[in-house]
């Protein structure tokens, strides 16, 4: 195996010290680095009795959801109200995340300082079981409060992690114990829901996110390796944008915390079926990815399931989007799953995938075209459900100076007043994204998901995410069916974008 | 802004343009030539990225005499080419092609200049943008009396909010001319801007000329000059500025009107 830092003058700037630790090659792996909890202790006797009382209390709650019966496998959107018991707060936690302060090396020529979870870039993944409660202490060591949400799951308020729906935030210097069930099962993940306003060290722009990984009981895994990849950018800086406003550009990326060349490969073998889950973790950037010589067939987005398990030549992930792609490994060499835009591939973002018995000077992304259209992944035929409310959300911005970021409203109003999205429980709800600026956005709704019914007024289907990019003058359909009550903040994910009023709070009637 | 201006205060240059200037009382003591007339910001040109600007100057009340063998300004159309050539992200080259018309002379080929800049880079995350242009050149002595000179250009700016403003504290030397003695001249420029809305900027320019950093001229002296001027934000790939100069003491010529036009082309793919 090549050591990490043997490629460095080829694909980066400097050759450097091997550091990080390897892993032995095997069948059906499971890898990130230090993927390993460090307190986790699942209350095993109660875990299936808690899965069996939730899934019949899905399976109620989903009698109340018009429409749903037709719709794939695990419920569109939260079988609510009645969200499976939390644990006892008296249990040991099965994780424990301290927010620290760290200098991470990412690379042995760039080190920054940012704030992380448990001193690793990205944090421990959390592997949990779909339906099995889950207790999770967390401890700020930090001088300012700090939150944490769980991205993609359908749980209460209080566990959700964002301020604005009245989750509480952690005070400086204090713990707080989180307990939720999780759902849905897939990709998903943990980041801070801070604010950054204008300090680039907060935030998104900080090393505060970790995978959280939720597993379907009794799924056999059709591959032979998975694979966690996360992006994420660096050194951010305040820049003209071309149009007029500033914007955040940055100097390095990194895939899972190191910059290209720096890092150990991923070993596979000749044959070898591999599942990418891959998580765009930075806080204003979409990236392309891609790798020479293979192609991602995709088969869940956001962690959701997709209709069409399209073949496509690279991925493009908006900021907290995920895919999970599998790739046959039928093309024996050195490669580097990069970035296909070579600002970024140059910037550090990208790793290496080597062939069993083969070595040398890793190839990276060519020119590819970066083409992507949600609609390769939906059904055939497009959304047969009528929507019982039809809900705009007109974006626009508001300039204030080439020397500030813009004002973003959603239907003409900006964060804090923003008017609040009244949902009904159990009607379906169309989501009219309206995107009247000139930026794309990566809008997120918490503790729910939609599924996507229309892009660029093409009809679709089959296609459920939390995250999805409105193209700048585009029109986006999605459905939602309300069955998660409870505030629920809705914003776009660039963070710059949130921090200026692009949010909005979706409420129960 | 670059105006070959060391002759301004060569004193055989004063000696020859003081019976004129006792002539006609309204007269500039001396010539002056705007041929880029620009307060520099700090941000460099792009990598993969040619900027081509086109800097149009009229005097519409200048020099009308010839001094010191040099042309007169006024009414003179002064149209400079400008092309920028961004290397890296901190750091561009310049070139420019400098042309003079008037009435009966056709256009006129001035001279020729580089100029080499680098900058702090903005991953630097510095408060303020720090540039640090150098610039050299020649001319004929037709249109100025140094036909070699030389500028070091400190550029400092800063855009917060809907405000800008950029100072530059230029210092010239002449390299070849009978300014050569006159040593180091200190010509600084400062602009502060407004962004009314996106795509219309207003502020104030100023430009001057001291004279010697070892003997700063008296204010009649001085070359003054407040441009009121508009930048126009029509496109990432323009840029379009526009003003009108007063010059209120007697070494500046009383009225230029001035437009720059730019156009960015960017070469290769983005990718």
């Amino acid at each position: 195996m090549t050591a990490p830092g043997e490629w460095a003058s080829a694909v980066c700037a400097t050759p450097s010290d091997v550091h990080g630790k390897g892993f032995e090659l095997s069948d059906n792996q499971d890898e990130m680095h230090d993927p390993k909890p460090n307190v986790r202790q699942a209350a095993a006797s109660t875990g299936r009795r808690r899965f069996l009382r939730q899934a019949s209390l899905a399976a109620a709650s989903m009698a109340l959801v018009r429409h749903g019966a037709a719709w794939p496998a695990s419920p569109v959107s939260p079988a609510s109200p009645a969200s499976p018991p939390s644990p006892p707060q008296s249990a040991a936690p099965d994780y424990r995340i301290e927010i620290q302060e760290i200098e991470w090396e990412l690379s042995p020529r760039k080190k920054i300082r940012t704030s992380a979870y448990d001193g690793q870039i990205p944090g421990r993944r959390l592997d949990v079981t779909e339906g099995k409660p889950v207790a999770i202490e967390i401890v700020n060591r930090l001088d300012h409060p700090e939150i944490v949400h769980w991205h993609g799951q359908w749980i209460p308020v209080e566990a959700d992690g964002a301020m604005e729906e009245g989750s509480l935030m952690i005070p400086a210097g204090s713990s707080t114990r989180v307990a939720f069930t999780p759902r849905p099962a897939g990709l998903h993940w943990y980041h801070t829901h801070a604010m950054a306003e204008r300090d680039l060290k907060r935030g998104l722009y900080s090393g505060q996110f970790g995978v959280l990984h939720v597993a379907t009981p009794g799924d056999p895994g059709r591959y032979d390796q998975q694979q966690f990849i996360v992006l994420h950018d660096w050194e951010p800086f305040y820049s003209p944008s071309d149009d007029g406003s500033l914007m955040v550009m940055y100097g390095s990326g990194s895939i899972n915390g190191r910059m290209l060349g720096y890092d150990w490969p991923i070993q596979v073998r000749e044959g070898q079926r591999v599942l990418f889950h891959i998580l765009n973790a930075g806080a204003t950037e979409p990236h392309w990815l891609a790798l020479p010589g293979h192609r991602f067939q995709v088969i869940a987005l956001d962690g959701r399931p997709v209709a069409t398990q399209a073949d496509v030549e690279v991925l493009r992930l908006g900021p907290a989007e995920r895919v999970s792609a599998l790739v046959t490994m039928n093309t024996p060499g050195v490669w580097i799953l990069g970035e296909a835009q070579q600002q970024f591939l140059k910037a550090g973002m990208g790793t290496v995938i080597e062939y069993a018995g083969h070595t040398g000077k890793p190839l990276g992304p060519k020119a590819v075209k970066l083409q992507w259209d949600y609609r390769a992944f939906g059904a055939a035929a497009p959304t047969r459900h009528t929507p019982d409310v039809i809900l705009p959300l007109v974006f626009t911005s508001r300039f204030r100076g080439h020397g500030a970021l813009d004002e973003w409203r959603i239907n003409g109003k900006s964060w804090p007043a923003t008017d609040p999205i009244q949902l009904t429980q159990g009607l379906r709800h169309r989501l009219v994204f309206v995107n009247r600026s000139s930026d794309d956005h990566p809008v997120h709704l918490h503790r729910h998901n939609f599924e996507l019914v229309s892009i660029r007024g093409n009809p679709m289907s089959g296609v459920f995410k939390d995250v999805v990019i409105v193209e700048a003058g585009t029109t986006v359909e999605a459905d939602l069916i309300a069955a998660n009550p409870g505030n629920s903040l809705f914003h776009c994910h660039q963070q710059d974008h949130m921090d200026a009023g692009f949010m909005a709070l979706f409420r129960y009637t | 802004m670059k105006r070959f201006l060391p002759a301004l205060f060569s004193p055989a240059a004063v000696l020859a343009a003081l019976p004129a200037a006792i002539l006609a009382a309204a007269i500039p003591a001396c010539a002056q030539n705007n041929y880029e007339i620009q307060v520099y910001g700090a941000e460099t040109v792009a990598p993969r990225t040619t900027m081509v600007e086109l800097h149009s100057n009229f005097t519409a009340d200048g020099q009308a005499n010839f001094v010191d063998g040099m042309e007169p300004t006024n009414h003179a159309e002064h149209e400079t080419i400008e092309i920028t050539q961004g290397i890296n992200d901190w750091s561009e080259l310049g070139f420019y092609i400098f042309t003079s018309e008037r009435d009966g002379q056709g256009v006129q080929w001035v001279g020729d200049h580089l100029r080499p800049r680098v900058r702090a880079p903005a991953k630097w995350g510095w408060p303020v943008g720090v540039s640090l242009s150098t610039e050299f050149g020649y001319q004929r002595a037709r249109y100025a009396p140094d036909t070699w000179d030389w500028e070091i250009r400190p550029i400092v700016d800063q855009t917060s909010g809907r405000w800008y403003w950029a100072v530059n504290p230029a210092l010239e030397r002449a390299w070849h001319g009978p300014d050569v003695k006159l040593g180091i001249d200190f010509s600084p420029s400062v602009k502060v801007s407004y962004d009314f809305t996106k795509q219309i900027t207003g502020g104030i320019e100023y430009y001057a000329d001291y004279g010697s950093i070892t003997s700063i001229a008296a204010l009649h002296n001085q070359q003054q000059q407040i441009f009121p001027a508009i930048d126009l934000n029509v496109s990432p790939d323009w840029e379009i500025n526009f003003g009108v100069g007063v010059g209120p003491t007697a070494a500046t010529d009383h009225w230029i009107v001035k437009c720059i036009i730019g156009r960015r082309f960017t070469w290769g793919k983005k990718q």
